[in-house]
């Protein structure tokens, strides 16, 4: 008897993978098309020789050589890209944090607040780009402001800074929306518990609140250095990769010998991405180690 | 209801009326009648809307044509012209497809996948690369089956876009740069207005005299532009690249002693950098009387009349250096793919494109210069003296911009340099060499 409900079991077990599989299968198409297959096509072009206008030849080893001791490569795009990230990820992290939990108070207007804060995000990253260059224009409303004369995006010092500001600016609307979220889900019980302990705000916010916003702080932390290695938008917009290759990162230099370049070197940009897209696999594996590894199991 | 059912019956009437009277002239196996709008341009915008009829040949042939869309204008130009064509060639249909956003970019695509356009734009920038890669069609059987000839065409348009001795594409318009000056700053400093016989001397004691730095007016543009500095390069005896583009001439004496002449203009004061004054264009700065002086193309005519109109300005040929005139040519020319399966068909299209009737219409349209010589003494030009001036540039010690298959190497590199001495100062003969090898490095790697 006990065999029948068993044999059923396998049976559901088996049409309910095949309807899973059903469900996944447009998506799955789609990954193996535009992404797996995309992915293992980029690593074969990263040993050829390829202009477009000439098929791909093969050319072993060369490409990767002549970018490890490109110059442009490797004295700007890399530590222009690392330099961005070790800025820009904890900036934001932060400021979105600090948002995220001042609207959760019971501030009056908090909901127009929020609204203003997420605004920057659901905007095209080009309209603030343009909109950035003017404001930084040298006679733009931040040096007539501050009573200043700097050219903003002119000037080498300075350019890759207000690129940084610029995006600090649109992505902490959506992560200060994704902490509020975290933080709302966190139990009251849990800070009345604290607060019969004796803990302050801050105590409470410190032990509470972070250790219980691990998950959500992982998330946020990975989709920004994720994004920040990325970042080449507001770059193309804003600076072209100037003034004097100060603005080069990653993503753009593979831009601009794929594309831009009047001799293409698609094996070469070809490189370039697998080097990005091995950088951000080992540092998300790392940072998962990191934030998930200390203290309690999440 | 009745009196619009018996008009349009009437009507149909009288189009079959019409259709009979025409002449079955081609043997083809059967004609169909077709209504073909012809917009007919006045100057600039479509006026006036002609309905033709004409016999169109059921067997016909399909050509693409691809280019990018500079403005609406230049659009309807083309496409009136594209009408003409079809109304002339009824056994040619054109699907004009232009690519808006990255033009180079999708095409590089489409060359990658041989999916390129039958006919299609070629900037002089780009062309070393195609025509290396040999993915252009020579041209020269098509001209002298057609009994077209490069004689025809203004000698410095035509040259560029030969290769190896072999004509691949056919300029369709250029553009030069001239000297704007602003009549009202020149004046007002107590200033001979410029002719085309200045020199140097003449451009810097005039720059020194129009500028007022306490009002935010300088004398002179200087931008750390590589479509701008080589014209004094050129000037002063040197040359960007050799004449077979395997080595820069970045580094030479008379390119340094050009860098610093031109450099110098904002060093003392009486030049600027559009950065300098909030802007992204020297043109703009222009037409604002922020600039006393702009080298810029017949580009500017167009964006002056509608942005600044009230400006009163003219063009002079730039200045001659020490060694004589220079000048830089912007051209695009049209090519055929080898992947074209009707290349007779786009032939036809190139050579109805740049006829003596065509290119006309593209000069007394304004947008560019047409690239056939005879025109040289149209009388738009004479009527237009600022683009009278644009067109002589080309015949004057021009050479086109055009570096070799490393071009934007040497742009990148050239405006680098001049960044490199405006922003840190850095002396010229050093962003120069520093500039230069890392041309020569780019030419190695290009092998």
């Amino acid at each position: 008897m006990a065999a029948i409900p068993g044999a059923r079991t396998k049976r559901r077990k088996r049409s309910e993978a095949l309807t899973a599989y059903a469900f996944l299968a447009p998506y799955l198409f789609i990954f193996t098309v535009f992404m797996l297959f995309s992915l293992i096509y980029t690593v074969y072009l990263s040993f050829t020789r390829y202009n477009l206008l000439r098929p791909p030849e093969f050319w072993g080893l060369e490409g990767w050589e002549r970018v490890l001791t490109d110059e442009l490569f490797m004295t700007k795009a890399l530590p222009n890209t690392f330099k961005y990230v070790l800025i820009v990820v904890p900036v934001q992290t932060v400021l979105s944090l600090v948002l995220a939990f001042a609207m959760d108070q019971k501030l009056r207007g908090r909901r127009l607040f929020r609204t203003i804060f997420y605004l920057p995000s659901i905007t095209s990253s080009v309209v603030i780009s343009l909109i950035f260059v003017w404001l930084f224009s040298p006679i733009g409303v931040i040096n007539q402001l501050f009573n200043l004369n700097v050219n903003w995006l002119g000037d080498q010092r300075t350019a890759f800074y207000t690129i940084m500001l610029v995006n600090i600016f649109t992505t902490s609307g959506t992560l200060m929306l994704i902490f509020l979220a975290g933080l709302q889900d966190i139990p009251v019980t849990l800070y009345e518990a604290a607060e019969i302990d004796g803990a302050n705000k801050l105590q409470s916010f410190l032990y509470v609140t972070i250790p219980l916003l691990r998950p959500v702080l992982f998330f946020v932390v990975t989709v920004g250095v994720i994004g920040g290695f990325q970042v080449f938008d507001q770059i193309f917009i804003m600076t072209e990769g100037g003034p004097v290759d100060s603005t080069t990162t990653i993503a753009y230099i593979i831009y601009k010998w794929a594309f831009r370049d009047t001799t293409i070197k698609m094996g070469q940009a070809a490189v370039a991405a697998v080097i990005l897209m091995v950088i951000i696999f080992v540092i998300t594996m790392l940072q998962r180690r990191v934030i998930e590894g200390s203290g309690t199991a999440v | 209801m009745k009196k619009i059912l018996t008009a349009l019956s009437l009507l149909l009437l009288a189009g079959l009326v019409l259709s009979a009277c025409q002449p079955a002239a081609q043997p083809t196996p059967e004609t169909i009648v077709q209504t073909v709008e012809v917009p007919v341009t006045q100057e600039v915008i479509v006026t006036e809307v002609v309905t033709q009829e004409v016999e169109v040949p059921a067997e016909r042939v399909e050509i693409r044509l691809s280019g990018w869309a500079a403005n609406p204008q230049e659009t309807a130009l083309l496409e009136s012209l594209l009408y003409k064509f079809n109304v002339a060639n009824p056994d040619i249909v054109v699907k004009y497809e232009p690519i808006t956003g990255d033009y180079w970019q999708a095409i590089n695509t489409m060359v990658a996948t041989g999916e390129e356009p039958d006919v299609y734009y070629m900037d002089i920038f780009q062309f070393p690369a195609f025509a290396q890669n040999q993915v252009l069609l020579p041209l020269d059987d098509y001209m002298a089956e057609s009994g077209v000839s490069r004689e025809e065409f203004i000698p410095a348009l035509i040259d560029a876009f030969t290769f190896e001795g072999a004509t691949y594409g056919i300029p369709k318009d250029f553009n030069t740069l001239g000297l704007f000056y602003n009549r009202d700053l020149f004046a007002a400093a107590g200033l001979d207005e410029p002719t085309d016989d200045w020199t140097w001397d003449e451009l810097r004691a005039a720059a020194e005299a129009t500028t007022d730095s306490a009002n935010n007016i300088y004398g002179f543009g200087v931008p750390a532009d590589p479509g701008r500095f080589p014209v004094f390069v050129f000037q002063n005896g040197g040359r960007i690249m050799s004449e077979d583009f395997s080595d820069t001439l970045l580094d030479s004496a008379e390119a340094v002693a050009a860098a610093e002449f031109y450099t110098n203009f904002r060093k003392d004061s009486v030049g600027a950098i559009p950065g300098d004054l909030g802007e992204g264009w020297q043109g703009t700065l222009f037409g604002k009387g922020q600039l006393a002086m702009v080298y810029e193309g017949g580009w500017l005519i167009p964006y002056l009349k509608e942005q600044f109109p009230d400006i009163n300005y003219g063009v002079v040929n730039p200045p001659a250096g020490p060694a004589g005139e220079g000048n830089l040519i912007f051209t695009v020319a049209y090519v055929i793919s080898p992947n074209s399966k009707n290349p007779e068909a786009a032939w036809r299209l190139i050579e109805f494109l740049t006829n003596e009737e065509s290119q006309t219409a593209v000069l007394t349209s304004g947008f560019a210069l047409p690239s056939r010589i005879s025109l040289q003494e149209h009388e738009y030009l004479a009527n237009n003296p600022a683009s009278a001036a644009i067109f002589r540039g080309a015949l004057t010690g021009a050479h086109p911009f055009m570096w070799g298959i490393v071009g934007s190497d040497v742009n990148d590199q050239m405006g680098k340099a001049l960044e490199r001495v405006y922003v840190e100062d850095q002396p010229v003969a050093e962003a120069l060499a520093e500039a230069a090898e890392a041309i020569r490095n780019a030419i190695q790697q290009s092998q």
